[in-house]
């Protein structure tokens, strides 16, 4: 019982850490942190200065290298039909990301369809 | 299913499709390395045998190729319309896991399977991309924001 908390735990610290790898692959596929809102890139000019895009691509690649092994240890802990669902949070977290950082226009269609597939992993494993 | 793939570019459609494609291989490559880890194994002897795995070493040469793939997608696509279509990667791997096991693909997962679809069809149909809000009628890589 304890072992799946500490499954949960490190799952869902595996799924931010997707998040956060996507948004920094998502600012280098598009040229550099210039698509960054202009509140957002006061605050990661702070983390990674200057305009080149290849920084946050490698910054993209750790977050992943991180997140490969979180899941994989995350997943000695728990079922499947538990990481399975809760693998799918990462969807809501790159809507998120993209809304408060990119500006992205996350419709009610979108969250719509994010909520849908949310709903189909759970039933994907029952 | 034409109408709404008529206004995505052939270049995000071709992405996403070897996205999926790319995706399925690493997970069933990947589950296949870990599979033959015990359950009971230490951490380093966990990192030992899934490392030297030659399953891994395929997941990890698919793995760069997504990437590469996957930075052409997001270069066109905003990330909150092309990160979901990843989703259709859990029914190809469902798909052929069910195939390969020989097992009977149950109601709920059947229902879950129609809900992902449903759920994929929802996002297809938003706009591919955010208009720039200052009006020149795209967020290129280029435009500046006020």
């Amino acid at each position: 019982m304890t072992g799946e908390l500490t499954g949960i735990i490190i799952l869902l610290a595996a799924m931010a850490v997707e998040s956060l790898a996507q948004l920094c692959l998502k600012i280098g596929a598009a040229g550099g942190p210039m698509i960054l809102r202009p509140a957002c890139r006061r605050l990661t000019e702070r983390l990674l200065p200057g305009s080149a895009a290849k920084p946050w691509i490698a910054l993209g690649l750790f977050a992943y290298g991180l997140e490969i092994l979180l899941y994989t240890f995350a997943l000695h802990f728990l079922d499947v039909s538990v990481a399975f669902p809760l693998g799918s949070l990462c969807f809501v977290g790159v809507a998120l990301l993209s809304q408060l950082f990119l500006g992205e226009s996350v419709s009610r269609t979108r969250w719509l369809g994010i909520g849908l597939i949310l709903a189909g992993t759970v039933f994907v494993t029952l | 299913m034409k109408p709404q793939f008529a206004r995505l570019p052939a270049p995000v459609v071709a992405g996403l499709v070897l996205a999926v494609v790319l995706d399925t291989f690493i997970q069933i490559t990947w589950k296949l390395a870990v599979r033959d880890v015990p359950a009971d194994a230490s951490v380093h002897t966990t990192l030992r045998l899934v490392l030297s795995s030659p399953l891994f070493l395929a997941a990890m040469l698919a793995f760069l190729a997504q990437l590469w793939n996957w930075l052409r997608v997001l270069a066109r696509a905003d990330l909150s319309f092309a990160q979901p279509f990843t989703a259709l990667s859990y029914l190809t791997v469902l798909g052929i896991s069910a195939y390969s096991l020989h097992e009977r693909i149950s109601v709920s997962k059947m229902l879950g399977v129609a809900l992902i679809l449903l759920g994929v069809f929802f996002i297809s149909r938003t706009p591919y991309r955010t208009l720039d809000r200052t009006g020149s009628g795209g967020a290129g890589p280029g435009s500046t924001r006020p």
